[in-house]
């Protein structure tokens, strides 16, 4: 499906988008009912307990920290305090469930009424036809900026939850439930502390359920409270879908689609689902409410289940539990604990090392990025800032994309990079040695002031030993001399090579030119 | 070798008091808890299990300890029985229930680990009726406890076994769990004391679930000394039990002897004009208030207006709770499977429906259509207003006097069969006791003396929250001056025992 029918799609509907996303707490370290650790992966069945596992007379005692991240994560996006809330049970059977009830929060979330800025650029804002001036607006206050737009999406709530276990099926298609022979139940993940938060239906286009994803991660990285892994499933995206004609204020019948575990997967299955919704309503038949899984090989939505018959949770008070009562002075002294987010880490970049704004949205968005950088910057200096994220997002960028690695896993440290810096900028080496020093850090972990010195490519930029070396190569090759001074000006080439042999390498290529030219000349 | 203790005759007190002076062995009690379990509990079926292998291992570690002359702990060689619906590593903890049939338990209940770290001896699994619903133990999967008073009538309900165990001297302590009278109501049939502490006063890590919101545990016992040594063992806060209170433990076990000189004792005047309460069971609620006056207490009337509202509302609730807590025995973790399921649901609906007896089956019923959208607010938004006004009444009593005294329950033990048809009078029988799990006050049952059938009477103190001290304060006094030290006929039947081996 091509970008350019979504395009078409939206100049005639509306897209209308919400999004559910559910983070694990990975920073309680334990579960949110019980002692047990919290990680990923593990052999099936063992980091589990009488409580986890829903045993006869096991009770749920609350992971007091786990409490805090999410009213942290609350304060962090700009939501309210419930200073009385509680828990409640949610009732539905299924295997993954050791109660067959999972405790969860219904109508006293901790958190609630929130936002997030998002800013769209690039290619994504050409899907927001409305910006564009040619539609008419009507959407959420969206706002042009430079050549995107910038604009604000609410969150309705953050609460707080335990996750299921895992279910592997065997003999059914696509490892599905339906016609499986087996079940296999790993509650390894069973109780794990959940977040989930839903957001408002503010979002109109798939790059700005994108953005808003990336723009969470980079928030939830910030705080601390998860490692926000989607592969791992420790971030969680779902889209509640609708479209509906242009100048309509009813909401369409929307869909939900599951299995998004990339922000590659969210845009694109949305972008597939707008489409799909439009034509049907061009053939002139109705959206069916339903749950929708994205199949990211087939590059398609199918439907799952119909929801037309509505679950009954039958939600009641968690007995279990006692209501939380917080202190107003106690949720005062966490927002004092928020650490700086990433619009505000951004503009600083901006002010304090004078980056250009992508530049400083780039590094402000990865916390581990702005880390680095920031570490690296200070050894460098400021004046050499500019230089550190060129490499950081040129090569460093490239060599996570090439490797599918994380940063932490990379051996170039800060120190390394400022070093490599200050031999470029003294004019130790030439961008492109540069270049080949970062592989080699990268892969051995030397550091670049001894690789050049091994590899013995330190440059020469002193004057007379280029001009030695010219002389040389200059009285070697009395043909080519006479040649290039009777016209033949492409040898040029022929003699920087030959220079650059006599200096293995190291010859400064400005000043060998600058030489060759005044000898030849 | 000394002749084998009586554990009809002697207390808890008496009995571990005799450990620790040499004059008997812990494995001697154990030893005659058995001989007496083989005598009676074919007929009385009081237990579920028998754990002699726990119960020996215990003793040998009392016995062991006295022999090294170090200082024995409360309940040394005091013979226990547990409800089984309690966890306790190397039995099984079948709730009375084909479900759990074969479920062995993987951890302790903390209430049952504390009692055995007071050095008392696990004789068995008592008997209850099914998840503990019912008042008869007629309602479990493996047939009803007989009441030790007469075999053909009930023993009461839902801690049957544990009631009937103590009162055939096959036990001298055990742990019952009371929702809405289940400790109370079968001490009173079974001429035993049973207390119900506060809400929150003993840890609920490890029973099995019933109305999260209502269930102690709660020990039984031959006399209110007894009660208050095993209460002193088990309460106190939990880590593993957010609902459990951090409010310290007192000794329950000193207070008996103080007496109830100005304890202004409450006289619940409604209760005693219920319909179906027998003339018996009036006049020895009567008789109590006069021997409390006579002992010194300041005697009043009271009234508790919403108290009426408490079986319905009771009734609603219990069975929500319920409903939820009895979801995770689903045939996939552990408990009874079904042959052959077709699939998941396949296997949740006939796991279940061969797993349930009726009386789980109704209460999930109730519980689900309580709490199901478009009823919730008419049902269970209802009941917890009338909950919050029973919880005002009882403050309200309380703010003058220390204690209420009651009715235990309408009629003394019923015969089986009696109301098996009929839940709703079988619900009835629990209609002083529900009140206060509903308000999360302590209360005890007290034997009064014997109706003129012989059954025994039992009459229900009730105190304010945590206030356990001056409860049993209380119930000590009116124990003293009753003197009634019950012996069922089929135990004087049995004689006095022989000589040990």
């Amino acid at each position: 499906m091509a970008i350019d029918t979504l395009i078409e799609v939206l100049a005639r509907y509306e897209a209308v988008i919400g999004l559910e996303i559910h983070t694990e707490i990975t920073a309680a370290r334990t579960k949110m009912f019980c002692g047990c650790p919290v990680a990923f992966g593990g052999e099936p069945n063992t980091r589990v307990c009488p409580v986890c596992l829903g045993m006869p007379g096991a009770l749920p005692v609350p992971n007091e920290a786990a409490v805090e991240w999410t009213l942290l994560a609350g304060l962090a996006t700009e939501c309210d305090i419930a200073l009385w809330s509680q828990f409640h049970r949610k009732h539905y059977f299924y295997p993954d469930m050791p109660k067959d009830y999972q405790i969860s929060q219904y109508d006293l979330p901790f958190c609630s009424g929130g936002f997030v800025e998002v800013e769209v650029d690039g290619d994504g804002v050409a899907e927001r036809a409305d910006i564009g001036g040619s539609m008419p607006f009507v959407g959420p206050e969206a706002v042009a900026e430079g050549s995107g737009y910038r604009t604000r999406i609410g969150i309705t709530r953050i609460h707080l939850e335990e996750d299921t276990g895992k279910m592997v099926h065997v003999g059914g298609a696509e490892g599905r439930i339906s016609g499986a022979t087996h079940s296999f139940v790993d509650f390894n993940r069973a109780g794990t502390p959940l977040m989930e938060l839903v957001t408002e239906p503010d979002i109109r286009t798939p790059e700005e359920a994108r953005r808003f994803a990336q723009k969470l991660r980079s928030i939830w990285l910030a705080l601390g409270v998860s490692d926000c892994n989607m592969e791992e499933g420790s971030m969680r995206v779902d889209a509640n879908v609708s479209v509906r004609p242009r100048g309509s204020s009813e909401f369409g019948t929307k869909s939900e689609i599951k299995n998004l575990n990339s922000f590659k997967a969210l845009h694109d299955a949305i972008e597939y689902e707008i489409v799909r919704q439009a034509a049907t309503l061009d053939a002139g038949r109705a959206v069916s409410q339903e749950t929708r899984h994205w199949d990211a090989g087939a590059r398609r939505t199918s439907g799952l289940r119909s929801k037309e018959e509505a679950h009954d949770y039958r939600y009641f008070p968690e007995p279990d539990m006692v209501p939380f009562n917080f202190d107003p002075e106690w949720v005062d002294s966490l927002a004092e604990r928020l650490p700086e987010m990433p619009d505000a880490r951004r503009d600083r970049y901006i002010a304090q090392y004078g980056l250009r704004k992508h530049d400083a949205s780039a590094l402000a968005g990865e916390f581990a990025f702005a880390c680095f950088f920031e570490e690296t910057a200070g050894i460098a200096g400021l004046d050499r800032s500019k230089q550190v994220v060129n490499w950081m997002l040129g090569e460093l960028t490239a060599l996570l994309k090439a490797q599918g690695s994380e940063l932490s896993d990379v051996r170039v440290t800060p120190a390394m990079l400022a070093e490599l810096v200050a031999l470029i900028e003294d004019g130790g080496i030439s961008g492109k040695q540069a270049k080949d020093v970062f592989a080699e850090m990268a892969e051995t972990g030397d550091p670049p002031g001894a690789i050049v010195e091994d590899r013995g490519m330190k440059q020469v930029s002193d004057v007379a030993e280029i001009e030695a070396a010219v002389s040389r190569v200059l009285e070697a090759h009395p043909a080519e001399v006479a040649s290039y001074r009777a016209g033949k000006q492409t040898l040029i080439g022929f003699f920087v090579g030959q220079v650059m042999r006599e200096t293995r390498g190291q010859g400064n290529p400005r000043v060998v030119n600058e030489a060759l030219r005044r000898m030849l000349g | 070798m000394s002749a084998s203790p009586d554990l009809s005759a002697m207390s808890a007190r008496q009995l571990r008091d005799a450990v620790a002076s040499g004059g008997i062995s812990a494995r001697e009690i154990a030893e005659a808890a058995y001989a007496r379990a083989e005598s009676l509990d074919t007929e009385v079926h009081a237990f579920l299990q028998l754990t002699p292998e726990l119960a020996f291992a215990a003793a040998e570690k009392v016995d062991r300890a006295r022999a090294a002359g170090e200082e024995l702990p409360p309940l040394a060689g005091v013979p226990a029985g547990i409800k089984d619906n309690m966890n306790l590593v190397g039995t099984r903890t079948t709730c009375g229930s084909r479900i759990l049939h074969n479920h062995e338990s993987v951890y302790d209940c903390t209430a049952v680990r504390r009692l055995l770290a007071a050095g008392a001896l696990p004789i068995g699994k008592c008997n209850l009726d099914e998840f503990a619903f019912g008042s008869s133990t007629e309602n479990s999967a493996f047939g009803p406890t007989r009441n030790p008073w007469n075999l053909e009538r009930v023993p009461g309900g839902s801690s049957g076994g544990s009631a009937a165990c103590v009162a055939a001297g096959m036990a001298s302590v055990s742990l019952g769990s009371d929702t809405g009278g289940s400790i109370r109501q079968p001490a009173a049939l079974t001429g035993t004391v049973g207390l119900k502490p506060t809400y929150g006063r003993v840890s609920r890590y490890g029973v099995v679930a019933f109305g999260s919101s209502l269930d102690q545990i709660g020990p039984f016992g031959k006399t209110v000394d007894d009660v208050a040594l095993a209460l002193e063992a088990i309460a106190g806060a939990d880590p593993f039990d957010a609902t459990s209170s951090p409010e310290p433990v007192a000794r329950y076990a000193a207070a008996p002897g103080e007496g109830v000189r100005g304890l202004r004792v409450g006289v619940v005047r409604g209760m005693l004009e219920t319909e179906g309460l027998a003339p018996a069971i009036r006049a020895a609620v009567r008789d109590a208030a006069e021997t409390l006056a006579g002992l010194g207490a300041e005697v009043g009337d009271v009234e508790l207006p919403s108290a009426r509202h408490g079986l319905a509302a009771y009734y609603i609730i219990g069975p929500a709770e319920a409903s939820s807590n009895l979801a995770r025995f689903d045939g996939i973790r552990y408990g009874h499977r079904c042959e052959d399921p077709a699939d998941v649901i396949d296997l949740y609906m006939r796991s279940r429906a061969e797993g349930f007896g009726q009386e789980s089956i109704r209460r999930i019923m109730l519980g689900t259509y309580a709490l199901s959208a478009g009823y919730y607010d008419a049902y269970y938004g209802q009941a917890q207003k009338a909950r919050t006004r029973i919880i005002e009444d009882f403050r309200a009593a309380f703010s003058r006097f220390d204690v209420l005294l009651t009715p235990t329950t309408p009629e003394t033990a019923f015969r089986f069969g009696a109301k098996v048809a009929d839940p709703y009078s079988m619900y009835l029988n629990d209609v002083y006791t529900i009140p206060v799990n509903l308000a999360g006050n302590c209360a005890v049952s007290v034997p009064a003396g014997l109706d003129p059938a012989g059954l025994p009477i039992g009459i229900q103190l009730i105190g304010d929250h945590f206030a356990e001290a001056t409860l049993l304060r209380a119930a000590a006094a009116f124990e003293a001056a009753v003197a009634f030290a019950p012996v069922p006929p089929l135990v004087r039947s049995l004689g006095t025992p022989k000589g040990g081996e």
